[in-house]
């Protein structure tokens, strides 16, 4: 596209063009097209030598040094924002309840569950005295052996022969 | 910015995400200046800027988990920036920080009349100019403020601001084009 041919970026809607162009965006075709449009056309003319001067304006704001300080106090906010973040994780839960975000409804039935659980432990493992329990089957086992042994004694008693059979004998 | 540029961000963001700390220094060594001097011209008040720049960091890192570079990191950062110093305008707590134009150039003019230096009438013409465009620039809507000064200084192109502050390229354009037209019309004076 020839300069002559090319529409003027403000008649045709595109001054951004020309923006781009006092802002040194544009690839060199783009530019050298533009420069000549621009040398042809008032209107342009007037804009870019005035944008030219506000970009010029703009060079000038110099910014201003940062201080020293600065990324020692970011680490030092990362480092209390992770301390915070896990503390807030694990109380979050109570938090909310506390603060009402959580109701009534869902606590009890929270509650009511675990109360629940713990029911269920309690009468599938019903709590016993733990030591007690090998003595007392030794103790009942004990007894039984010495039972056995005076019916066994006893039966053997039977069977001998009395003083007056062994002198028949 | 350049394709490699991008790549390289993206991939110590990523570091970044598995829990290297050293490519995060990495990123703020490289986008300290430019944020905090994005977030200075949009506040006007050097101290604000550098609270609002640690609070743009410290964001990035928090979301570190989440990153996925599906957008250039710099959209990313400058969006934060960006929406910090928009809501910062927008509540009001910058007419109570900013420092006063009137004290800067006040003080800056009584330290160079003390020096009594050959060039005081140079740095009251520099120092007047310098008021001139910041109270221009001041003036402008902060959303034109925002792209003037990406556009300006961070030598975005119009897509990569347009993703920046989530509206249509044409919206910026048209936003670029309305805040030049308010700085010609303060500026234009300024040539020569």
């Amino acid at each position: 596209m020839s300069p002559n041919t090319m529409s003027c970026p403000l008649q045709s809607g595109n001054a951004d063009v020309l923006l781009s162009y006092c802002a040194h965006m544009l690839d060199e075709e783009r530019t050298e097209l533009i420069e000549q449009h621009v040398a042809m056309c008032a209107e342009c003319f007037a804009l870019a030598e005035e944008q030219k001067t506000v970009w010029a304006a703009l060079d000038g704001w110099e910014s201003e040094p940062i201080s020293a300080g600065f990324d020692n106090a970011l680490f030092a906010r990362i480092a209390a924002a992770e301390r915070s973040s896990a503390w807030e994780q694990w109380t979050a839960p109570v938090r909310q309840w506390l603060a009402g975000d959580i109701g009534w409804k869902p606590a009890l039935s929270v509650g009511v569950a675990c109360l629940t659980l713990v029911v269920g432990i309690y009468l599938q493992n019903p709590a016993r005295p733990v030591a007690a329990t090998p003595t007392v089957e030794i103790a009942a086992q004990e007894l039984e052996q010495a039972e056995r042994a005076l019916e066994d004694m006893e039966m053997l008693r039977q069977l001998e022969p009395t003083a007056d059979e062994e002198k028949r004998l | 910015m350049a394709v490699a540029t991008i790549e390289r961000d993206a991939e110590l963001m990523l570091r970044v995400r598995e829990g290297d700390i050293e490519s995060f220094a990495v990123l703020l060594e490289k986008y300290r200046g430019p944020v905090v001097h994005f977030l200075h011209r949009m506040i006007l008040n050097q101290a604000v800027a550098e609270e609002l720049a640690q609070e743009v960091f410290l964001r990035v890192y928090r979301s570190r988990a989440n990153y996925e570079p599906t957008a250039k990191f710099t959209t990313w950062l400058f969006r934060i920036a960006s929406h910090l110093a928009l809501n910062h305008i927008r509540d009001g707590r910058h007419e109570r920080n900013q420092a006063s134009l009137d004290e800067e150039i006040g003080e800056g003019m009584e330290r160079q009349v003390a020096s009594r230096g050959p060039s005081v009438e140079q740095t009251l013409v520099r120092e007047s100019k310098f008021v001139e465009i910041r109270r221009a620039i001041q003036n402008l809507p902060a959303k034109q403020r925002a792209a003037v000064l990406m556009h300006k200084y961070e030598e975005m192109e119009y897509s990569q601001i347009a993703a920046v502050l989530e509206c249509s390229e044409s919206a910026v354009k048209s936003l670029l084009f309305r805040a030049y037209e308010g700085l010609r019309a303060k500026l234009a004076h300024l040539a020569g």
